[in-house]
């Protein structure tokens, strides 16, 4: 008796847990479906200010590309949205507008920065936020005095970073660099003070907005000395250096490559002539 | 004098029937386990070979031992400093071929194989690899002198044998080989323990066996090179050496080794020496052909008061002493003096002893019949009688037991000799003659002596042969606060420590 009455209770507390469990579930869906579409331009700011800013201005002049002031009233929204979310594949559809912009803007083709529809939007609610208003721009931080020598030292690696950034060699090149050349990862940097300007150039390596760079320098971000040094140094290349394609460096690999394989074969082969034979084999062999 | 105890081994090669049941003892008790496979701690070689691992006397090869050099004794495998500089590169090490590739036969086959016009065979495979292999040699394959003549021709102990003599060793008329059993010679300077860098081998203080402390071995296999014997082997299963243990769990609860407890031909012997360990140094560094003399020497004879005094002094105990006085060994290798060490140049100092064998005398062939060559004037029938005919060189001899000093061989074997003879007049003809006795005188024998050999040679009993001392391992338990009625008649007492491959 006692037993059944206590399985009982049992029972009814596992029913009442469930229900618990099955309101919390229901309850949950309800909160993610009744989240609001459109994001708060507080989201839009923060994503503006992290991946935008070092491109762009809202009112503050053109940078690397275009003030983006007013943008509502000279494109449809549709098609900035687009371009926020995938400008990579607008161009190469061949959009008439994003392609006179790509020619107006030194072939300088804006990253697809993977952003979600949301975040579009919420971007978007912000910078319509902010036209007129002429806030929201880089602020220029005055740099030091930039050495080209010591930006060629952090360019190849010789001098770290303070923050523990990665070498920019590790992916980039600029002219005869080092004997190989550089990385071939990213683009040739040889011409990029061109490209960029001195402001765009300043204000990209200050947040390196860059899609595959951002996730690697987040936690690593250059100092105000490193980025003069670096502007120095990509300066005096622009007005020195010539790019040289990588596959020009491959024949040297290879023929390096292989002198250092037969090398390696040689001295094996001298130990080879001296290696211990043992004398079992050696007794059945010679008899 | 630092009087100490050591427990040693003889084998009687003259009673050495090569039958390997010492071998199969040694395996199915201790090196029956995977990586374990091709190590014999135990093995018998027919002589004259090659040995198992092939050569192994080939110092130029395997560079165990010691060298004499300016300033004492010094490693054959490395100088100290070579060897920290050598750490890494130990290439001195016997192959897997120089041992053998272990095999065995997949006998399922002979069940299992589909039906056919031909009988199913069990094919050989490797024990280490699983694969159908080739068998190309084995730890006794010149077993017997037999399936080829190149083992017995590149036995390293024919080099002092003239040229003559060594060719003649080949012909069928005169063959001749002998059995040569051995274990671990738990040296008195070993090398091994020399050589290792991790101090994982020790002698025992109490009764002199070298043991490896696998929990210290960190598999650097310097032991293996440095062994002169090679008689430490690897496991390439568990990562640490592994060697012959003398049976102390055996010998500990007064049983004597497997491979001595089952010897067919009863030609072990075991009991315990005295030596003086203050004198092994200069012992060790003499000239070759003095070796066996200096290391007599330094076996200390029981009944001297003296010695008793120094022994109690180093904790000797009175069951020790009362065991040494009367061990056979004592017997054989100082009193008598026929026990010889193994290849004593490689200045180890070995503990276990060998008896030599004789051999019959050589024979000719006379108008195409082969006769024994004996002389015309003898007149009782002796195959054993001249020394200068044996078969067996007395050179070839000298190098396998006496550093190459072939007076001490001619010693042994005319001690041997006379007392065959003078036991054969008294047994059989029943009367002791003149060549009996000149025999004896000649052997520096008395006719005691020479009884007290054949009894102690032809008709001992188990316990004279095996005089084991008392371990009093109940005290050693009770000194670890255990009970000692606990664990009466169990065997071996302390912790199981499976050690851990790197570790």
């Amino acid at each position: 008796m006692k037993s059944t009455a206590k399985r009982n209770r049992v029972r009814v507390y596992l029913a009442l847990v469930l229900i618990l469990l099955a309101g919390f579930l229901l309850s949950s869906i309800y909160i993610v479906g009744a989240a609001p579409a459109y994001q708060s331009t507080e989201e839009g700011k923060l994503i503006f200010e992290s991946q935008c800013i070092s491109c762009h201005t809202i009112g503050g002049g053109r940078l690397v590309g275009p003030d983006l002031n007013g943008i509502a009233d000279r494109r449809e929204t549709d098609w900035i949205l687009r371009f926020i979310i995938e400008p990579d594949r607008m161009i190469a559809e061949g959009d008439a507008d994003a392609a006179a912009l790509l020619a107006e803007y030194n072939n300088l083709a804006m990253p697809n920065l993977n952003l979600t529809q949301t975040q579009a939007e919420a971007v978007f609610a912000y910078i319509s936020s902010q036209s007129g208003a002429g806030q929201a721009q880089a602020q220029p931080v005055a740099l030091p005095e930039g050495n080209t020598q010591r930006g060629l030292s952090l360019f190849v690696g010789e001098m770290g970073f303070e923050n523990d950034g990665v070498a920019c060699v590790a992916c980039h090149t600029v002219g005869r660099v080092s004997a190989y050349g550089g990385g071939s990862l990213g683009p040739d940097l040889t011409h990029v003070y061109e490209r960029y300007g001195e402001a765009g150039l300043a204000s990209s390596l200050g947040g390196l907005p860059f899609p595959t760079m951002q996730g690697i320098y987040r936690d690593h971000p250059l100092s105000p000395q490193e980025q003069a040094d670096l502007l120095a140094f990509f300066s005096w290349s622009d007005a020195q250096a010539t790019e040289i394609p990588a596959d020009q460096f491959t024949t040297t690999f290879w023929i390096w490559g292989l002198a250092g394989a037969a090398a390696l074969f040689l001295i094996m082969a001298i130990f080879w002539m001296r290696q211990r034979h043992s004398i079992s084999e050696t007794l059945r062999s010679t008899s | 004098m630092n009087v100490r105890a050591h427990i040693s081994m003889l084998f009687h090669l003259d009673k050495c029937i090569g039958c390997h049941t010492c071998s199969v003892a040694c395996k199915n008790l201790w090196t029956d386990r995977k990586g374990a496979e091709y190590m014999w701690w135990n093995n018998v070689e027919t002589r004259p070979g090659t040995g198992y691992p092939t050569q192994w006397e080939n110092q130029d090869h395997y560079q165990g031992g010691w060298k004499r050099m300016k300033n004492g004794l010094q490693l054959r495998i490395h100088s100290r400093t070579k060897g920290i500089l050598k750490l890494f590169f130990n290439p001195a090490l016997p192959d897997l071929e120089d041992y053998y590739d272990p095999f065995t036969f997949r006998y399922e086959d002979l069940f299992n194989s589909p039906a056919g016009d031909d009988q199913p065979t069990a094919i050989p495979i490797s024990m280490i690899t699983e694969k159908p292999i080739d068998i190309e040699t084995g730890p006794n394959w010149d077993d017997d002198l037999g399936g080829s003549t190149i083992y017995a021709e590149n036995d390293p102990n024919l080099k002092d044998v003239p040229q003559e003599v060594r060719e003649q060793l080949g012909e069928l008329e005169r063959l001749v080989f002998n059995y040569l059993p051995r274990i671990c010679n738990h040296c008195l300077n070993p090398s091994c323990v020399a050589a290792c860098p991790s101090e994982a081998i020790y002698k025992r203080g109490e009764d002199g066996v070298v043991l490896v402390n696998e929990n210290k071995c960190r598999a650097w296999r310097m032991c293996v090179a440095a062994c002169p014997y090679k008689k430490v082997y690897y496991n390439w299963s568990s990562g640490k050496s592994e060697k012959c243990i003398l049976c102390f769990p055996r010998l500990e609860s007064g049983q004597a080794p497997a491979c001595a407890h089952s010897c067919v031909g009863r030609i072990r012997y075991m009991g315990v020496l005295l030596y003086d360990a203050d004198r092994i140094p200069d012992a060790a560094d003499v000239d070759d052909e003095n070796l066996v003399a200096a290391q007599r020497e330094i076996i200390l004879n029981p009944f001297d008061p003296e010695v008793i005094a120094a022994a109690k002094a180093n904790g000797i105990d009175d069951g020790w002493i009362e065991s040494a006085q009367n061990s056979p060994a004592y017997k054989f290798v100082k009193e008598w003096e026929l026990a010889l060490p193994l290849r004593p140049e490689f200045r180890t100092m070995v503990m276990m002893y060998y008896i030599p064998p004789l051999s019959p005398v050589v024979s000719v062939i006379e108008k195409d019949l082969v006769k024994l060559d004996l002389s015309e004037e003898m007149h009782d029938f002796e195959v054993f009688h001249r020394l200068e005919a044996a078969r067996l060189p007395t050179e070839y001899l000298a190098s396998l037991f006496s550093g190459g000093n072939v007076e001490i061989i001619r010693k042994v074997l005319r001690k041997m000799l006379a007392v065959r003879v003078y036991m054969r007049r008294k047994s059989v003809e029943g009367e002791v003659d003149q060549v009996a006795l000149d025999a004896l005188e000649k052997a520096e024998l008395t006719e005691a002596e020479a009884e007290a050999i054949y009894k102690l040679t032809t008709i001992p009993t188990l316990d004279e042969r095996f005089v084991l001392p008392p371990y009093h391992r109940e005290m050693s338990i009770e000194a670890e606060g255990m009970d000692p009625l606990a664990h009466k008649g169990e065997t071996g007492v302390g912790y199981l420590q499976v050690p851990m491959r790197g570790e």
